[in-house]
């Protein structure tokens, strides 16, 4: 595609065989073509056509009818619409923060190919291959307020451990440890990857110069790798706003509405209240910050920096 | 570097090998204890201090939860939808980017494709979960493998179609000029000339694939709630059920992330390959 052919003979050799395999190239796409509009564009369509029915399915099989924009008004001034949005930004900035601070931190601290860094990395991602709702309920199994290991250590050195998992404030920080505990080793493998690839003269020249570990990173190493970590940032707080599994096994959403995401609090509407109008509204509306942030990772991505 | 390093040199060093055990022990000590409170007595679950050495080891979760012809099937079942998603997916979407590759597509049109794959990946799922629950209704397949299997498709294929399309575009189109010279036709040459050099990156795909369908809960979850569920639905049962039974559902989870463990270590490089390339690479 790239390169130019060298003859005129095989330039026309090459247009010959490119009107020849069209036919076929079609073909290849045809069958990943039509799941992906069966599987996602017909529903995505439908989920739109439901935002503006009034159907709960537990009343009536059927859509009871065309009523405008009145599940998305109903849901906006929904208190725990709101409530989940709140959590929601709690949950995913708290474990962002953590994520990308101790992803990188540790991407530096296991820097090299010795077998012990090769070994300390293998371990350490391990957290993200453990299916989400297997880790939270071995995070339930942890944060159990009395007879939890969590609670024990901190015992240990003298501090009383909270009610994680039965107070609002003790659930949000529940769900962002967990988060933060499956997800770190995602940053630290990309931003690992990064870092191997930055010419190393380069830092040899800024060690020469005399600059100092902290000047060469923030000088040279930071403005490198800062699309990558911008990209890192967008593509871990969309997968943290979608998640559903570790909540699901962690919280079930409580105490109460307290660790109600906004995904959770979607994925109960629909699947266990039945409000399939009230659903599909409430998750057009997160879309719209969905498809903001999908643009976003879209620059990033083919943006020349 | 050499034998003479300085008491600041020497401090932290210490201090990195410092942070490095206790980032180790984050990730050991949880699944230890949840393997240790797989194998302990119920007696023993909810002592305070918690019980760290079990004093007795015992099977009866493990029993317990294989007696219970449940377990079996379920078991099964995630084994069938994973090996049927991996399949079609990686035939299906190795296919389908070799043709967009080779399809010599304008540079607007290969960055709506883009998006549409990304869009994909990251749009709220939740919001196509009940219209595909009324599709499946309508088909009659709620509470079959297929409904979760096809679902699945919906996101692992175009999900393997973006990778594979990365790779195809970096392989030059001279590797094939040989074999169009010899009057290969699309198909040969893509099955003898392009799909053994992209093994690796197939295979890559072939095992986040897996990784992801084994995993999987929010599809599952909405279309087999009975005869065709899931583990992923089994481990997360257990904590809406009335009280918690908290051997069986450690065993439970123990059963559903050993052999991803296992698997990871194993195939590890495809697997770091696989997770990395599809963040950095656009």
């Amino acid at each position: 595609m790239n390169s130019p052919p060298s003859t005129k003979s095989k330039k026309a050799n090459s247009g010959w065989h490119r009107r020849h395999d069209l036919p076929w190239l079609v073909i290849f796409v045809i069958p990943a073509f039509i799941i992906v509009v069966a599987v996602q564009f017909y529903p995505l369509a439908y989920s739109a056509f439901l935002s503006v029915q009034d159907w709960v399915l537990t009343e009536s099989q059927v859509p009871k009818g065309f009523v405008g924009l009145d599940n998305f008004a109903k849901e906006l001034s929904d208190h725990i619409f709101w409530r989940a949005v709140r959590n929601s930004i709690w949950i995913t900035g708290g474990a962002l923060i953590l994520e990308m601070f101790l992803g990188v931190c540790l991407a530096y601290l296991t820097m090299g190919s010795s077998w012990r860094m090769r070994a300390i990395r293998t371990l350490l991602i391990l957290p993200m291959v453990i299916a989400p709702v297997a880790a939270g309920t071995l995070w339930r199994i942890l944060l159990n307020s009395r007879a939890g290991l969590v609670n024990h250590v901190l015992d240990m050195i003298g501090i009383k451990g909270p009610e994680w998992l039965a107070t609002a404030d003790g659930a949000i920080v529940s769900v962002i440890m967990l988060d933060t505990w499956q997800w770190t080793p995602f940053v630290l493998l990309v931003v690992g990857a990064a870092i191997a690839s930055i010419p190393a003269d380069l830092l040899e020249v800024a060690a020469i110069d005399g600059a100092s570990r902290w000047k060469t990173f923030l000088h040279i190493e930071l403005p490198l790798l800062m699309p990558l970590l911008l990209l890192t940032l967008v593509f871990r707080m969309l997968e943290s706003l979608l998640s559903l599994d570790s909540i699901y096994s962690l919280t079930f959403g409580g105490p109460g509405y307290s660790t109600y995401t906004l995904t959770y609090y979607i994925y109960t509407l629909g699947l266990r209240s039945f409000n399939f109008g009230a659903a599909a509204a409430s998750s057009w509306i997160f879309m719209l910050f969905a498809s903001f942030s999908i643009g976003l990772v879209f620059w990033f991505q083919r943006k020349d920096w | 570097m050499g034998r003479n390093k300085s008491p600041k040199q020497r401090l932290l060093a210490l201090l990195h090998g410092l942070i490095l055990l206790v980032a180790c022990l984050v990730v050991i000590i949880p699944l230890t204890y949840l393997v240790i409170n797989s194998v302990k007595l119920p007696r023993e679950f909810l002592t305070v201090p918690p019980t760290i050495l079990p004093s007795e080891v015992t099977f009866q979760h493990y029993q317990e939860l294989f007696e219970d012809s449940k377990t079996l099937r379920h078991f099964r079942n995630s084994l069938t939808v994973t090996l049927w998603t991996t399949g079609i997916t990686i035939v299906a979407g190795t296919l389908a980017a070799y043709g967009l590759a080779r399809m010599r597509l304008s540079a607007m049109i290969l960055a709506g494709v883009t998006f549409v794959f990304l869009f994909i990946r990251f749009y709220p799922r939740v919001t196509t979960v009940i219209p595909f629950f009324l599709v499946m209704r309508e088909m009659d397949l709620l509470d079959t493998v297929w409904a979760i299997i096809i679902g699945q498709l919906g996101i692992t294929i175009p999900f393997v179609t973006w990778l594979m399309l990365v790779v195809f575009q970096d392989l030059p189109l001279e590797i094939e000029e040989a074999a169009i010279v010899d009057g290969a036709n699309v198909w040969q040459r893509f099955w003898r000339v392009v799909l053994p050099i992209a093994m690796p990156s197939v295979a890559a795909a072939a095992i986040l694939t897996a990784f992801l369908s084994w995993n999987e809960f929010l599809i599952a979850s909405s279309v087999a709630r009975r005869k065709a569920s899931v583990l992923s639905i089994a481990v997360a049962g257990f904590v809406s059920d009335k009280g918690i039974q908290w051997g069986p559902m450690a065993a439970m989870s123990v059963v559903m992330i050993v052999p991803m463990i296992v698997f990871a270590l194993f195939a590890q490089k495809y697997l770091i390959h696989g997770i990395t390339f599809g963040a950095v690479k656009g």
